[in-house]
């Protein structure tokens, strides 16, 4: 029995772009560009908004790949922090005050190291054991978490939205994050395990 | 906030569900508390990953190629730096398209052949093929004068470089120019769609002083190749542009701009 081929980690791959090879980017969006992909669709309802904010997701990396520290940061989950935010600004428009951290100042020195992406058996693991994680949150909890997460609304705007009292989303939401809290810390703890 | 940022709140920040006095108290917060800082970033990268629960989706195989496109159109100007930078590099990125074009020459070279051997039916058939010979032929001429006119430019002190990028609402072209004033040289590449029907796009070198100078006429189909032209030596340019114009292109610019670079 062979042992299964570990993929190349996402620091290699990020040295072979500064050093200007566009295989290694070739090879990062194939790895990423699915999940990325999913939830630009999912936030934006647009194939061609999700398609240009991938390209330019990547066209960043392409650019700013020296910033990426592989020891202290998690490359999958600063293209999904940027592609989400980046997604939200367009999603709202510029008028409107800025929904989260400007996506420019966050640095990746700042990441800690999360959940393994790396791995494709290991991200569509994740993918699905959150998936039932969110759908075993009660209907009311996950509907005001994903209208904040995918529509990147506030508790304010979710209790406009849902009719609800603002407290009761208060409640919800934060009910809803705990328990999401509680249930990534356990898959930490699996992972651990697994290694 | 004096206290720090309870776990649950950074989750919410993270989110972007807090606002009005609950954000603004956080934020205040976590400006002077690294600890806490550090707590709103892992809570950020955690939540994102709430985004994995998004239904599985897979994007079009032409987004890569563009995106490959736009970064083989930004190396370019790269090239450039680092000529400036006193660390002379040769090739172009695209000086691989000289062999290649030399060995579609000789396979259209081996099936011209074969057929004039067959049959004299086949004689027109070999003319087509003799007018395919000579474009490849004579665009292989120019790819290996670009090919060279820019291994010439990275050499030479005194190169620019100017990035060519989309104007708003104008698609996502890219272009990089390389040009050297003193020697009048110019090398160009970069990636456009085919122009709308009946139109042109059209490259034109804006002068410290004076009118803009037409540099190029694009074909009719996707401009994927580079090319090299050469300019009046001593003329210092202010910026470059690509603009839509009438087929075949015009004396002066007359229409939108799609791509545009200031020179540095």
């Amino acid at each position: 029995m062979t042992a299964p081929l570990q993929p190349v980690p996402d620091s290699a791959l990020v040295e072979r772009i500064m050093a200007g090879d566009e295989g290694a980017l070739s090879a990062l969006y194939d790895r990423y560009s699915g999940m990325l992909y999913a939830m630009l669709l999912r936030i934006l309802k647009d194939t061609g908004a999700a398609e240009e904010v991938l390209q330019d997701l990547f066209l960043q990396l392409w650019r700013g790949a020296a910033r990426f520290d592989a020891s202290r940061g998690s490359l999958g989950g600063w293209l999904l922090v940027i592609g989400r935010n980046r997604a939200l600004s367009r999603l709202r428009g510029k008028q409107r005050r800025e929904i989260l951290p400007d996506p420019e100042e966050f640095s990746f020195e700042a990441v800690p190291s999360s959940e393994n992406l790396e791995d494709e058996a290991a991200r569509m693991q994740l993918m699905n054991r959150l998936r039932g994680a969110m759908a075993a949150l009660p209907a009311e909890q996950r509907e005001a978490v994903e209208l904040a997460y995918f529509e990147g609304m506030t508790q304010t705007e979710i209790a406009a939205r849902t009719g609800s009292p603002l407290g009761t989303v208060k409640s919800r939401v934060r009910t809803a994050m705990q328990t999401l809290k509680q249930w990534f810390d356990d898959e930490s703890t699996r992972s651990t395990r697994r290694l | 906030m004096n206290r720090h940022v309870q776990p649950e709140d950074s989750d919410l920040y993270a989110l972007g569900a807090l606002d009005g006095e609950e954000k603004q108290a956080l934020e205040a917060h976590v400006r002077l508390c690294a600890e806490c800082a550090r707590e709103v970033e892992a809570a950020r990268q955690r939540v994102a990953l709430l985004g994995l629960a998004a239904p599985a989706a897979a994007p079009a195989a032409r987004v890569k190629e563009e995106l490959l496109r736009r970064v083989r159109a930004e190396r370019i100007p790269e090239m450039g730096r680092a000529v400036r930078d006193a660390e002379p590099r040769r090739g172009f990125g695209f000086g691989w398209l000289t062999p290649a074009f030399g060995v579609a020459t000789v396979v259209f070279a081996a099936l011209a052949g074969m057929f004039w051997m067959r049959d004299a039916r086949d004689l027109q058939r070999i003319h087509a093929l003799e007018g395919q010979l000579a474009e490849v032929q004579t665009r292989s001429q120019e790819i290996a004068r670009a090919s060279e006119t820019t291994d010439k430019l990275l050499e030479m002190p005194g190169t620019k470089r100017v990035a060519l990028l989309p104007m708003p609402g104008m698609g996502n072209g890219r272009g990089g120019v390389l040009y050297n004033a003193k020697m009048g040289m110019v090398a160009c590449a970069g990636w456009l769609p085919a122009p709308p029907k009946g139109k042109s796009y059209q490259l034109w070198l804006v002068p410290m002083e004076g009118k803009p100078m037409p540099l190029h006429v694009f074909g009719n189909a996707e401009w994927t190749e580079p090319m090299a032209m050469h300019i009046a030596p001593g003329m210092e340019a202010k910026a470059f542009a690509v603009t839509e114009e009438p087929e075949g292109g015009m004396p002066w610019p007359t229409g939108p701009k799609v791509l545009a670079g200031a020179g540095e």
